[in-house]
């Protein structure tokens, strides 16, 4: 039996009531998010909830650990932030964010 | 036991310590520091890190004695510039952001007080703009609608708490200072020519020692025979994860104990000089969950994106407060080269006091007026009831330096 | 909520044992979980989906939870415990949807358990380098590979079960690679003939290994795992050195107990004699140097399943005993006598498979040790050799252990990069802090977004951050 799972936008026919890290990873996705200081990949390391190295956005829910959850029916998931292409960053984490540095210009004294 | 000679002792190795110790070995003064731990892990290395240069929130949650924030323009003035140039001077980045701050206010009553406080602070020739709620919205998006006012610091900023302390360190111990971690002081005399100080089982004779030993202030005093009344407090803070970008100001509350930024790390510290459970000078300070509920809710409040974020940890550290919530700095009145600075708003004010005290070791003249600020309003008079007041207080931080004696020893014994 | 006569944290084997043991003596009993289903790490439940095309796992762990909840056990699933108050009276507790609760109970038991002890080495951060434990959890419990080719790696008979139960998802098990040398006869293998089903079952896993000719390299360590952008490539050192291609390395140095709770209810600790991470000081029981609260199962020390449930029970007996229950001697002598024994067992173990921390001594400076803040070994080395900072002052001035894990991580290596680097610096362990696990402020009571705007009557303000807020 299974459900289909967004990752990305792309639709992945998973087994039904598996954990989302075991979904992702049987799925060949093992880059789960982008490290916020050096843009590096990284995926699932404990299994337990104890590192948080698998924490991704599911249904706009960011911190969402992979491990911990279950896969279900049309859920939507996003492994790494969308990345700007014109960012030198390769999709620095803290480069990406919205409402950053828009308020302190022109502030006069 | 063998005996040395400096010029200046310092004791204690926060960023008080720490400063003092850079100025005065670069200007060519030979300077040991003693800490009883390890540097900055106290009131210095647990703050949270703000640089303070629009008037201060006058009252901690809890705090009994307003201070009095006028006295502290001119220091916070003065001090603006230094921390302009101190990673320069340094050679060593401290993460010092200066993106502006903005004091909020929540009701007319408050919007009034920002008021004031704005006039005062253009008296001082501190540049400071009074919002109304709007436009503090305006300025930044996050705040709450129950923001009905601000005043804006552009010169309020941050400096990493644990990068500035040991810099000022590093910059000493080039200039030859000597750092000693984990030895605690065990005796102050008076000599001919100025004290001695135990330490490590070793003796230290120099014409001036520096006591800027955060809430240990009255017990290394002491030592010296000297009674000072001090009312060292334990405050504590709170951090979210990382975060991407989202604020670049330092918030503050005019009414309430509340200070918000996030980091360069992109962490969000919450504070506000909510008191801890419980002051530990012998371990670890204890947090308190109702201080931190008290003080999450109101950042929440006015920030509501906070409401969003989670708690990664809470952590508590020693504040060493006045009785009277100002600064001390000076030397002690009978006790000639025996010098003195602590109390709030140390870490802001930490490049101004390290040039002071070296100026005033060296009888020279600081760059602001500090003779008010002097240790002599802390004095207790031995022939007073006032002592048996101080008594309890006393006895309990005896214990915690007793234990940090032995411990010290038994640490030498290992290393022996 | 003081009604409660027992409140147990943790809804492992020991978690369950006490519970179970308590409930039927007859006290109210809750029993607290962070995770959704019962049954920690050993016992951890297949999702029904998953029983339904795959059959159950581990059936003792099923009708020990059906038990549990059978004897009117007031299960939190959940419910993380994340603080404590008023001296340890209280435990703070956040729900499943962020909520605050607090729990009170006249005694607590620990039964916090223990998470996967990997020692840093160079490329250890890149993704296809897991635990062993995860390896596990994908195989048994989702029926899923994690991998094609697989190494496993660290020291621990653990490796030896992980790596059959790969093998029965049909991965290719390219080799295990033991750091110690345990497997041969001598003095420990010799003792170890006192406990014939362990043997019996370390000689199970052995044979299916033979079987499936996967080689178990004695005296052989990671030295580095390498590839883009996630693994493709692990050298190893000692006996068998060379490079093995892998798309996966499974790795696990042993166990660290879940000590936060113990430490930060004050209960007294003890250094480990192989590491020197605190362990709460517990007797046979489980009891503390709080009379209130007790400790069980890995979080007293790791010593295995049977263990933990055989701890569990000593706990509860005692529990019932000190609140006027009959409970017969004979049966808590037995459940003693237990207790005993396997803690020997456990002794034996360590002493066969101790966590080879000399490694650390090798690793090269741009090794990353804090995954979280993405701290090197050089950074650690250098702050650590500086000024007598000891642990905790170089955490703080290097954020090693600062991030998400809280130092679960990278501790241990912290501390013994420290200790190397300072031969001085006292003996310490990173500070215990609330909250023990990243929890969302809504847990100390802050109102959610959309109330904290009603509250005043006003919708709320404020602009669009990203990351971090929970929706």
């Amino acid at each position: 039996m299974s459900v289909h799972i967004h990752v990305d936008g792309r639709r992945v026919p998973v087994p039904e009531g598996i954990s989302l890290a075991a979904a992702l990873v049987g799925s060949g996705h093992w880059t789960f998010r982008r490290h916020a200081v050096s843009g590096r990949p990284r995926g699932p390391f404990c299994g337990m909830g104890v590192c948080f190295e698998c924490e991704l956005t599911v249904d706009g829910q960011p911190g969402v650990r992979a491990c911990l959850a279950h896969v279900r029916d049309g859920m939507r998931v996003e492994t790494c932030p969308p990345t700007d292409p014109d960012d030198p960053s390769g999709g620095d984490v803290l480069a990406a964010a919205p409402g950053a540095g828009t308020t302190e210009e022109g502030r006069g004294v | 036991m063998s005996r040395h000679t400096a010029d200046v002792v310092v004791i204690g190795a926060g960023i008080l310590g720490a400063a003092a110790a850079h100025y005065l070995s670069r200007a060519g003064q030979r300077v040991v520091v003693f800490d009883r731990g390890a540097p900055n892990r106290e009131g210095s290395g647990t703050t949270a890190g703000n640089l303070h240069i629009q008037a201060i929130h006058p009252s901690r949650p809890g705090q009994e004695v307003p201070a009095d924030n006028g006295r502290f323009l001119p220091l916070q003035v003065a001090v603006s510039d230094m921390w302009e140039s101190v990673e320069l001077e340094l050679e060593a980045s401290v993460e010092l952001r200066r993106h502006g701050g903005f004091m909020i206010a929540e009701t007319p009553h408050e919007y009034a007080e920002l008021r004031a406080k704005q006039a005062m602070e253009a008296a001082a020739g501190l540049p400071t703009e009074l919002l109304d709620g709007d436009a503090a919205r305006a300025a930044l998006p996050l705040l709450s609608r129950t923001v009905v006012g601000a005043t804006w610091c552009a010169l309020d900023g941050y400096a990493n708490p644990l990068k500035i302390t040991p810099a000022y360190l590093a910059s000493a111990r080039r200039h030859g200072a000597q750092i000693h971690g984990y030895t605690p002081v065990t005796g102050i005399a008076a000599t001919r020519s100025g004290w001695r100080v135990t330490a490590g089982g070793d003796t230290y004779d120099a014409p001036a020692v520096i006591n800027v030993a955060g809430p240990w202030i009255a017990q290394v005093a002491r030592l010296a025979g000297i009674r000072l009344r001090m009312t060292p407090v334990a405050i504590q803070m709170h951090v979210t994860p990382r975060m991407p970008e989202t604020m670049r100001h330092l918030v503050q509350h005019i009414g309430e104990g509340m200070s918000v930024k996030q980091v360069t790390a992109g962490n969000v510290l919450i504070g506000g000089g909510w008191p801890a459970l419980r002051l530990d000078l012998d371990g670890r300070s204890v947090a308190s969950v109702r201080s931190a509920g008290g003080n999450l809710a109101l950042a929440a409040r006015v920030l509501p994106f906070l409401s969003g974020v989670r708690l990664l940890r809470v952590w508590a550290g020693p504040l060493a407060a006045t009785p009277d919530e100002l600064p001390v700095i000076g030397e002690v009145p009978g006790a000639p080269g025996f010098f003195v600075a602590g109390g709030t708003y140390a870490f802001t004010l930490a490049p101004l006091w390290g040039e002071t005290l070296c100026r005033l070791v060296a009888g020279e003249s600081p760059r602001v007026q500090v003779s008010d600020l002097g240790p002599d309003r802390l004095l207790i008079d031995t022939q007073s009831d006032e002592l048996d007041l101080v008594a309890n207080q006393e006895r309990a931080l005896e214990g915690a330096v007793r234990d940090s004696v032995q411990q010290g020893s038994t640490r030498r014994k290992e290393q022996a | 909520m003081s009604d409660r006569d027992v409140l147990i944290v943790g809804g492992g084997p020991a978690g369950l044992s006490a519970a179970l043991s308590a409930a039927q003596g007859g006290l109210r009993v809750a029993l607290v979980d962070e995770h959704t289903e019962l049954g920690g790490q050993y016992f951890k439940r297949r999702h029904p989906a998953v029983v339904a095309r795959h059959g159950d796992f581990r059936p003792a762990g099923t009708r020990l939870v059906t038990a549990v909840r059978q004897a009117g056990v007031d299960c939190l699933t959940g419910h993380l415990v994340w603080g404590v108050a008023d001296d340890g009276a209280t435990l703070l507790v956040a729900g499943p949807d962020g909520a605050p609760h607090a729990l009170r109970a006249r005694f607590t038991v620990l039964a916090t358990g223990a998470h996967e002890r990997v020692l840093p080495f160079p490329g250890w951060q890149l993704p296809g380098v897991v635990t062993a434990g995860l390896a596990l959890h994908l195989a048994t419990i989702d029926r899923v590979p994690v991998g094609r080719r697989v190494l496993l790696a660290g020291t621990g008979p653990f490796l030896l079960p992980v790596a059959c139960a790969l093998l029965e998802v049909g991965v290719r098990v390219v080799g295990v690679a033991e750091a110690n040398h345990p497997y041969r006869l001598g003095r420990h293998a010799a003792a170890s003939l006192r406990y014939p089903a362990r043997l019996r079952e370390l000689a199970g896993y052995l044979a299916t290994l033979v079987r499936h000719r996967v080689p178990v390299w004695q005296d052989t360590y990671v030295l580095s795992a390498s590839g883009p952008d996630r693994l493709r490539q692990v050298t190893l050192g000692g006996r068998h050195a060379g490079t093995v291609e892998a798309d996966v390395l499974c790795v696990g140095h042993g166990f660290r107990p879940n000590v936060e709770l113990a430490r930060l209810l004050g209960c007294e600790t003890r250094p480990d004699p192989v590491v020197g991470e605190p362990v709460p000081v517990a007797d046979v029981v489980g009891r503390t140097s709080r009379p209130d609260v007790y400790v069980v199962g890995e979080a007293a020390g790791i010593a295995g399943v049977h263990a933990a449930r055989a701890r569990g029970q000593a706990a509860a007996l005692d529990i019932l005993a000190r609140t006027g229950r009959a409970v017969p001697p004979a049966r808590q002598r037995r459940v003693h006598a237990r207790v005993r024994r396997l803690a020997r067992f456990a002794a034996l173990t360590e002493a066969l498979f101790p966590p080879p921390l000399h490694l650390l001594d090798g690793i090269p400076d741009d090794t990353e040790v804090c995954r979280c803040e993405q701290v090197s070994a050089g950074e650690i080395r250098a702050t650590a050799g500086l000024a007598h900072n000891g642990l905790n002052a170089t955490k703080g001035f290097t954020r090693a252990g600062m991030g998400l894990c809280q130092g679960r991580e990278c501790g241990t290596a912290v501390a013994c990069l420290t200790r190397a680097a300072n031969p001085h610096a006292p003996a310490e362990a990173f500070t215990a802090r609330m909250p023990v696990r990243p929890v969302p402020v809504t847990a100390l009571g802050v109102p959610p977004r959309h109330a904290a705007g009603a509250d005043r009557g006003r919708p709320a303000g404020g602009g669009t951050p990203g990351g971090e807020v929970v929706r």
